[in-house]
């Protein structure tokens, strides 16, 4: 008992002790080694155990680009991730709204898609020289391992090379930018795959 | 037996220590929030940056700028003690706007970020009608910067002066 609590000091005094130790009788170690083995074992464990908890709400790595797969019409989107931008903007050709329904299509190089969402708001925009009001909807898109539903705006962004820009208002579900990369993850939602 | 267990278990234990699987990740890069403040050297004019991953190029908020052959002479602005500069034009940038083609002077800034200084190439344009003075883009963000959009202002600007 007296060796285990001068044993709390740290590990090299532990080894010095393990020394004195195997000098004594045997009875004695046995006593001696059984409940030290045994804390240091509990500690193994806890000390793993913390370790996956802390793996487990890990922040994900993202490049400045990436692709995303648009769900449920399973439409891979290459995104640009820009933490400038304070919301998500979609490239929305021939926007339409009408009773609170916007309908547009995505870009003729990715699919063409015709989409009726409900606006769930409006975004005033601030440009240089004019003012703008663009609808916000809902949608879902799988960005490595997990399915997002966020808000995006529509506009007509066939000047700008990115279909999807990903802002801060979804980049705060935990994710980090290093710019050095891009296409770190690919899609891996169990909803992309499943039929 | 018992001694050669537990000095199997000290070690593993201790390696845990010595490495810290996610430690040593972590270190290569540091993290950084949306919004830090650095400093302007050698003037150590204190400016908020925005941090912009979708900003090809860095950005100074410049006024009242003023091209004379190879160099160019601006303003900070007022908020931010209206420092007058002048300095070599290293290239030319050219931006699309909502109102065609801009023509923008490139300098080279040396700044403060944390503890320490960065040589970095900016664009100059009047940013009057935007929040932050200075933009900070991927190609300031590739020296070995990741950010992290839950923070902001992670760091205090405290480089030692050059010797």
């Amino acid at each position: 008992m007296l060796l285990e609590t001068k044993n709390s000091g740290g590990g090299t005094r532990f080894l010095l002790l393990m020394k004195r130790v195997s000098k004594q009788n045997r009875a004695q170690r046995k006593f001696v080694s059984l409940p030290v083995g045994l804390a240091f074992l509990l500690a193994l464990v806890l000390l793993l155990l913390l370790w996956e908890k802390g793996r487990a709400g890990e922040k994900l790595t993202i490049g400045e680009v990436e692709d995303v797969v648009l769900m449920p019409w399973r439409v891979t989107l290459p995104a640009r991730i820009d933490t400038g931008a304070a919301t998500s903007s979609l490239d929305a050709r021939d926007l339409n709204v009408k009773n609170n329904i916007a309908e547009f299509r995505l870009p003729k190089k990715y699919g063409n898609l015709q989409l009726h969402l409900p606006v769930v708001g409006w975004q005033k925009v601030r440009s240089a020289d004019f003012r703008e009001r663009r609808p916000v909807v809902e949608i879902t898109f799988c960005m490595g391992p997990r399915l997002i539903r966020a808000q995006v705006t529509l506009n007509d962004r066939s000047t700008v090379s990115y279909p999807l820009i990903i802002g801060r208002n979804v980049l705060k579900e935990n994710f980090v930018v290093d710019c050095v990369r891009s296409n770190c993850l690919s899609p891996s939602c169990q909803e992309v795959s499943s039929p | 037996m018992d001694r050669w267990l537990s000095l199997l278990l000290l070690s593993v234990l201790g390696s845990f220590f010595l490495f810290p699987p996610k430690m040593a990740r972590a270190e290569e890069k540091v993290t950084i929030g949306t919004v830090e403040d650095v400093l302007l050297l050698p003037w150590k004019v204190k400016l908020p940056a925005r941090i912009d991953t979708g900003a090809a190029k860095s950005s100074l908020d410049a006024r009242e700028l003023k091209v004379a052959e190879d160099r160019v002479e601006f303003k900070l602005p007022g908020k931010y003690g209206g420092l007058q500069l002048r300095l070599p034009i290293v290239g030319w940038r050219h931006v699309r706007t909502p109102e065609g083609l801009e023509r923008r002077p490139v300098v080279e800034l040396e700044i403060c970020v944390g503890a320490k200084r960065f040589r970095t190439l900016v664009n100059l344009t009047d940013r009057s009608l935007v929040k932050y003075p200075l933009i900070l883009g991927r190609n300031f963000l590739r020296e070995g910067f990741v950010v992290d959009v839950r923070r902001r202002r992670t760091s205090i600007p405290n480089c030692p002066d050059a010797p």
